[in-house]
């Protein structure tokens, strides 16, 4: 724009908005289609997973060293893997089939991303949601004793998972490698990321181990708020945002180092 | 307006960095028309990506202050599983733009009928081809980025497409590149030519063109060698033949300089035209049908039956072209049956065509240029190419450089006919000129290369020389 003046910020946010809510649209439709329940297999999905993984964990009576009722810790627990987990599965190899979208000028290789993790943010909160609300409903769980504290939780392991998602998918444009090797980490990543026990369950020693990994702080965070007097979570807030911010960084440079090597076809 | 300042673009590729663009300058103001030449390969499609912005320039850069369009008539930006009406309405939020209207247009428009509401995988490419063009029309861009519009949909459909785009939107900006020439004359009013990575401007078309032509004949003479291939079957050669005719710039424009004369009845030129075509391209065989009509028009008659019994040798449907034949013939209508026509066998046994008697007459007597009788007489004689070369009656010591392959008294000379020959004889083209290089004489040449093979007797080449002594 060398000859024009700078358009307002409001423009650029309504660009930026039909932008996302095209891809979404778009995305939605790819995904699921118009056949039986259409885009409601969004929620529908993980809410499956999480039932599966609650029923199994229950009939097997999973010890997981507190006496909290096994189907609130495999809500808990669960929602928050689905949520970190799901969005680099999305996000890598992402912009590899959707390069000829680049050829619209508005939209940018993050949009892509950012309409991914959108959607896969929206699946797991609603699942989470409509899952507990349910649970609470007909008595498995007790309400959460601190909203808030949850919510924060939930947020933080969101934009842990986004910016893990938006660099995974970043590098994965240019290695290969990303993909192979994020399949088996994530698989690995699920037992120690705080979704099968409990911190303050662990022999000191392994709690300082397994307090290095970043989504644990999420899930102890979000089991304060839900059962805050009935169990000791172990977390440090300023660790886990530290975490986040530096993976939000990297998958900002990541995306535009990426951005210049995309040769569309 | 859009400005590009000294882009450069470099691919990794496994064996290292690849150049393709250098030093890329250019402006492009409202009412411009760029249209950009260049061979296959020379950056054309990377240059268009990088202005339109799907791709960043490896340094430099492009500033536009227009809208830019997505290249034109481009499919790869429709999601395939997502149906015809789905993509219209993604493009339309994406540009704000009212989808009912806009669907109504692409109903109109692209004429998909019911094929509208299914996945855009099912699609023909014809259809792709259609749909891409009407979504390309429903947004108003500034700038339209067009890569080779010329192949896209039937010739109604062409024409409405030329109608939206050069008509109702001739006050835009637009880059075209394409490797025909003819395109970008009569849609641009600037030119350029993309060589080695490097763009050069031109104000006149037909610098810009005779640049280019420069190119196309520089790379062909470099890439000669793999250019012949040693068939043993003459019609698949001629269909290969004529693949690389089309793909040849220079004889491309030369045909349509041609038709244009001949379209306002200008003979002499079309003839002229057409006769530089084929000493480039000799088994282009619907140019001979040509040249025999531009020919009779003239009256000039027995150069006209030579024509179209050339294009009928080389495969051309008799059927349409005895009517013509018989109207040239002199003293009475030739039969159907002594139109000779080839049936896909080898080589030896096909009839021939002017060009074959004249590279056998050349071989055998050394001449430049075959005489329009002795010619006819052998291609109303039916003969096989066989046949021909047995009944002459000696082997020129020596091959000359160059003759002419086309039945006319200034036709120009080809200088590439010994892979003509070689081509004709089954010999490999290599073989037979290091033969050559090496003092052997021409017949024993074709045979060392691996040609004539099978062949009935022939001359033999030392006959003259004792009969001399």
């Amino acid at each position: 724009m060398a000859t024009n003046p700078p358009l307002p910020l409001s423009v650029h946010f309504a660009v930026q908005r039909r932008v996302l809510g095209a891809l979404l649209i778009r995305e939605l439709l790819t995904r699921y289609g118009r056949h039986n329940i259409g885009f409601l297999w969004l929620f529908v999905e993980p809410m499956l997973f999480t039932l599966g993984v609650t029923a199994l964990w229950t009939a097997t009576k999973s010890a997981h060293g507190s006496d909290l009722p096994i189907v609130a810790f495999a809500l808990t627990g669960y929602s928050s893997v689905l949520l970190w987990r799901n969005m680099p599965g999305r996000c890598v190899g992402a912009l590899e089939g959707n390069l000829s979208l680049l050829y619209h000028r508005n939209v940018r290789a993050l949009d892509i991303y950012a309409a991914r993790i959108a959607i896969e943010f929206a699946g797991a909160t609603v699942s989470f949601l409509v899952l507990g609300t349910v649970f609470i409903l007909i008595g498995w769980l007790s309400p959460p004793e601190d909203v808030l504290t949850v919510a924060g939780g939930w947020l933080l392991t969101a934009w842990f998972g986004a910016g893990l998602a938006i660099t995974l998918g970043a590098l994965s444009h240019e290695y290969e490698l990303v993909d192979k090797i994020w399949h088996p980490t994530s698989y690995l990543l699920f037992p120690l990321s705080g979704a099968a026990f409990l911190v303050s369950s662990l022999p000191p020693a392994a709690r300082d181990v397994v307090l290095w990994i970043p989504m644990v702080h999420g899930v102890e965070i979000i089991r304060e708020g839900f059962f805050g007097s009935h169990v000791k979570a172990m977390f440090d807030v300023g660790y886990a945002v530290t975490c986040a911010l530096v993976l939000s960084v990297t998958a900002l440079i990541a995306v535009r180092w990426a951005a210049k090597r995309v040769a569309p076809q | 307006m859009i400005v590009a300042e000294n882009i450069a673009k470099t691919y990794r590729t496994r064996t290292g960095p690849r150049r393709v663009l250098e030093d890329v300058s250019f402006t492009l103001s409202m009412g411009e028309r760029l249209g950009v030449l260049g061979r296959n390969g020379a950056g054309k499609s990377t240059l268009i990506r990088l202005v339109g912005g799907a791709e960043q320039p490896t340094s430099g850069r492009v500033t536009s202050a227009m809208s830019v369009s997505w290249p034109l008539a481009f499919g790869g930006a429709f999601q395939p599983q997502l149906t015809g009406v789905d993509n219209v309405r993604f493009i339309s939020r994406l540009y704000a733009q009212d989808p009912d209207a806009n669907l109504a247009f692409v109903e109109d428009f692209a004429e998909l009928g019911p094929y509208l509401r299914e996945p855009v995988r099912s699609y023909s490419s014809g259809m792709r081809a259609r749909l891409a063009f009407a979504i390309s029309m429903i947004i108003e861009f500034d700038c339209f980025l067009i890569d080779e519009i010329a192949a896209v949909g039937d010739a109604r459909f062409h024409e409405r497409c030329n109608y939206e785009l050069f008509d109702r939107r001739g006050d835009r900006a637009m880059m075209i590149i394409s490797h025909d020439p003819g395109y970008l004359r009569d849609h641009c009013n600037r030119w350029a030519v993309l060589d080695a990575g490097r763009l050069t401007a031109f104000d006149d078309f037909d610098v810009a063109q005779d640049h280019f032509f420069e190119l196309v004949s520089a790379g062909e003479r470099h890439g000669a060698a793999t250019a012949a291939q040693p068939f043993v079957r003459r019609l698949a050669a001629i269909d290969a033949l004529c693949r690389v005719a089309h793909a040849d710039a220079q004889f491309m424009a030369l045909v349509r300089e041609a038709d244009r004369a001949r379209d306002r009845h200008d003979w002499a030129v079309a003839e002229a035209g057409y006769a530089a075509a084929l000493t480039l391209h000799p088994y282009e065989r619907s140019y001979w049908a040509q040249l025999g009509h531009v020919l009779r028009e003239q009256g000039l008659l027995a150069r006209a039956e030579i024509a179209y019994r050339t294009a009928c040798a080389y495969g051309e449907p008799v059927r349409a072209l005895a009517p013509f034949i018989a109207s040239v013939v002199q003293g009475g209508a030739a039969a159907h049956d002594a139109i000779a026509a080839p049936d896909g066998g080898p080589t030896r046994l096909q009839p021939p065509g002017y060009p074959d008697l004249a590279l056998i007459a050349a071989l055998c007597s050394g001449a430049e240029r075959l005489g329009e009788g002795e010619a006819l007489a052998l291609l109303q004689g039916a003969q096989t190419i066989e046949s021909v070369l047995a009944g002459q009656s000696a082997a020129a010591p020596s091959l000359p450089p160059a003759i002419a392959v086309v039945p006319r008294a200034d036709a120009p000379l080809r200088a590439g006919w010994h892979d003509d020959l070689a081509r004709l004889a089954g010999a490999r083209p290599e073989a037979f000129a290091a033969a050559l290089a090496r003092g052997e004489a021409p017949l024993e040449a074709l045979r060392s290369a691996g040609g004539l093979e099978g062949w009935a007797a022939i001359p033999d080449p030392v006959l003259p020389e004792e009969c001399q002594a």
